[in-house]
């Protein structure tokens, strides 16, 4: 952002690691990259199975509107159960 | 210059009024905006004083960037102690109030005593002059505003107002500028309604030059390219704040039903996308609106379509609002958010500190501890709407029974209302946070338990924090403009690192709230936004004044010192469940029930909490109890205070 040197600021630098299309799977052990088909209403993280509804600020620039419930709230009962059993 | 921009004392006892340039040792200590308010706050309110009496000081301000030609510096900020803390009160607000101040004349306003009626304060080209508010008492704010208007003659006058829960000394009312620019959290709004000070009316027409107008046009052509090229900005731009619910609400960070849940389950119609669809002139690419000086265009409008409500305008939802009118009370229809929204706006009332309250007040119905001979008849569940709009009614008009009690504040209630309700009440320091629920996120728990005004999002909050971000560039982006080398973790489950990320935050929004720079436009909800190495050209080109990235970092951590004092002053000690920095038992003691298989069943851990703080304090230059080393004060240049330099 310098106006009179070429030296780039962290958060200059920082721009070059934007990618669009895709975005994260937020459960926190996973975090993978997801990449729905365009236009697509929802996506499914390929390694922990939370599904997610989509919404498209841009053709090319999808956002998690939220999640689909029933799929995720099985896995999350499932999950809870498992750790209280373990306690 | 910004540098000619001056400081006015204003006793409403008295009717004096003083102004006073601020020098540029002022500016390289304190900087401006939060910054100097702090100061002054340290120096001119008495210790131990009621924050509703007239020794309580009201401070106004604009950052020291605000009106120049750097973008998105419109910040307003308000500070005195709070009435609903008893701590520190600072609120800060969007809008077009802090340009026009800083037109008139002005950067920096400190109100003293009160008036023995109801007043508002004029501030026209350099002149100040305190008017009678008789007539304005009792209007709503939008009324407000335009009456002042319409009374002298100019519609371009920008007024800082108070709304009927300001008159009424709720104790989270808000200061309101606009339709929906709020300076809402700790009860400054209450801080003007008991000084019998309706509003603060300005009109300025006064140059500002800029020291360097070509290079500083040029450098924010840049300025605005990376704000708005930022992912997080794009999507503000077309959905406002409302877009962090999906994500949000995906994982469990969304308190629901009080603390019960940390999701609201099926909560569809109050996702952003769904708003658009049932309001009209609403979010989207196309109603989208901003504060001045800014392009992200991050706030909504709309039309309420249904109910009792139809036909009104307002703006918004924030995020805020739907957890605070769907989330936490747990209510899932849009007409009950874009109402609650609308009611807060007109009332002044801090929507965070009211939706929190009433879903507490909720869960003790709930079990027993309130009964309906306490709520007026009034059923009280959880998902009901009718019950909550009431409770948003009888809040702000002191109406009833546990109306009068609710508007006190959180803490006040509990002590009133007895039984274990102490116990389910969310809040620190006497503040309700956000809805959201830091229980699978220590970084963010030590932020709300930390921060200088009470739980707060926006005073640590390292928010990018959940974005996963490789090891490397948490090192890039928190390693400058003081090195640190130890470790930083990509895991927002971790308990390492994060309290360096919550100091550099801190300071961060320090520093922007002392240039009057929107926290968007910085290292909040985006990693790739300006911080601190790309603010000094910004200074030096519009102000004239050299900083380095360093001596930016200094003034912060020296501000957040002085309000470190301050609360000390006033009481706060470090676990103290009341006045210090700690936790509700109920992150510790209720796992999370919802959310994304590795959040539920999370907790926070006791002891790697309190290891956090310590390092946390340690970072800050305070022991272990939490009190600032006597070498640290000396480095700060506050070995003194108070040294009245103002």
């Amino acid at each position: 952002m310098s106006a009179d040197d070429q030296t780039l600021s962290t958060a200059e630098s920082l721009r070059k690691t934007r990618t669009y299309g895709k975005f994260r799977c937020h459960n926190p052990s996973c975090m993978g990259r997801l990449q729905p088909e365009a236009g697509e209403g929802q996506v499914k993280c390929p390694e922990c199975k939370m599904e997610y509804r989509v919404h498209w600020i841009r053709p090319d620039f999808p956002r998690i509107r939220g999640p689909v419930w029933d799929v995720n709230r099985k896995l999350a009962e499932a999950a809870l159960k498992k750790k209280l059993e373990e306690k | 210059m910004a540098m000619k921009r001056k400081i006015a004392f204003i006793d409403l006892s008295t009717g004096k009024i003083e102004t006073q340039a601020i020098s540029e040792k002022i500016r390289r200590k304190f900087i401006g905006g939060r910054g100097l308010d702090s100061y002054l706050l340290y120096n001119h309110t008495e210790k131990g004083c009621d924050p509703l009496g007239p020794g309580n000081t009201l401070m106004i301000s604009g950052g020291f960037l605000t009106a120049t030609l750097a973008s998105a510096t419109a910040r307003t900020h308000i500070m005195a102690k709070s009435p609903l803390t008893g701590l520190l009160g600072s609120a800060n607000m969007g809008g077009f109030f802090a340009p026009e101040l800083a037109w008139a004349g002005f950067h920096h306003l400190v109100i003293k005593g009160k008036a023995e009626k109801p007043v508002y304060i004029y501030i026209h080209n350099g002149e100040i002059e305190i008017r009678d508010a008789t007539a304005l008492w009792g209007q709503t704010t939008t009324e407000t505003q335009w009456s002042i208007r319409e009374e002298l003659g100019d519609e371009e006058i920008k007024s800082l107002v108070i709304g009927q829960a300001g008159e009424n000394l709720v104790r989270y009312a808000n200061v309101m500028t606009g339709i929906k620019n709020s300076g809402g959290r700790t009860g400054m709004g209450c801080v003007m309604g008991s000084k019998n000070l309706k509003a603060v009316a300005v009109r300025g027409t006064m140059d500002i030059n800029i020291a360097q107008p070509i290079e500083a046009l040029e450098y924010n052509k840049k300025f605005i390219e990376q704000i708005t090229s930022s992912k997080v900005n794009q999507t503000q731009g077309t959905l406002g704040t409302p877009f962090i619910w999906g994500a949000t609400n995906s994982w469990g960070g969304i308190r629901t039903r009080n603390f019960q849940y940390n999701q609201c389950e099926n909560a569809d119609e109050i996702e952003p996308e769904a708003i658009d669809d049932i309001a009209t002139e609403t979010i989207g690419p196309h109603h989208m609106t901003g504060c001045f000086g800014c392009q992200v265009h991050c706030r909504a409008q709309y039309k309420i379509t249904s109910g009792p409500y139809a036909g009104k305008y307002d703006e918004g939802p924030e995020y805020t609002s739907q957890g605070a009118f769907g989330g936490e009370p747990d209510c899932k229809k849009a007409e009950t958010v874009l109402v609650g929204n609308h009611l807060v706006n007109q009332y002044g009332v801090d929507n965070l500190e009211i939706g929190s309250i009433i879903s507490w007040a909720m869960e003790l119905f709930e079990k027993g501890i309130l009964t309906t001979e306490q709520t007026d008849g009034l059923d009280l569940s959880f998902g009901n709407d009718e019950a909550l709009l009431e409770m948003v009614h009888r809040i702000c008009l002191r109406k009833g029974w546990l109306g009068d009690v609710l508007a006190n504040g959180g803490i006040p209630a509990s002590e009133t209302i007895g039984q274990d309700s102490f116990s389910y009440l969310i809040q620190v320091k006497g503040m309700s946070n956000l809805h959201s629920d830091e229980r699978a996120t220590p970084a963010l728990a030590l932020n709300i338990a930390t921060s200088s005004r009470g739980s707060d999002h926006l005073r640590s909050r390292p928010a990018i924090d959940l974005y996963h971000l490789p090891e490397k560039v948490l090192h890039k982006i928190y390693g400058s403009p003081v090195p640190y080398e130890g470790k930083l973790s990509s895991e927002h489950t971790a308990y390492e690192g994060k309290p360096w990320q919550v100091y550099w935050q801190e300071n961060c929004y320090m520093a922007v709230d002392c240039l009057g720079i929107c926290k968007y436009h910085t290292v909040f909800l985006g990693p790739t936004l300006p911080n601190f190495e790309d603010w000094p050209k910004v200074i030096k080109y519009n102000t004239g004044l050299d900083f380095t990235p360093k001596e930016i970092w200094d003034v912060a951590v020296r501000c957040n010192m002085l309000e470190r004092l301050f609360n000390l002053r006033e009481g706060l000690t470090r676990d103290d469940l009341k006045k210090g920095d700690t936790l509700n038992h109920r992150y510790y003691d209720e796992p999370c029930q919802r959310g994304a298989p590795d959040v539920v069943g999370s907790t926070i851990d006791r002891e790697k909490f309190k290891k956090m703080i310590d390092e946390f304090y340690l970072h800050k230059g305070l022991d272990n109890n939490g009190i600032p080393t006597p070498e640290r004060l000396v480095k700060l240049g506050l070995g003194d205070e108070p040294s009245h330099l103002l």
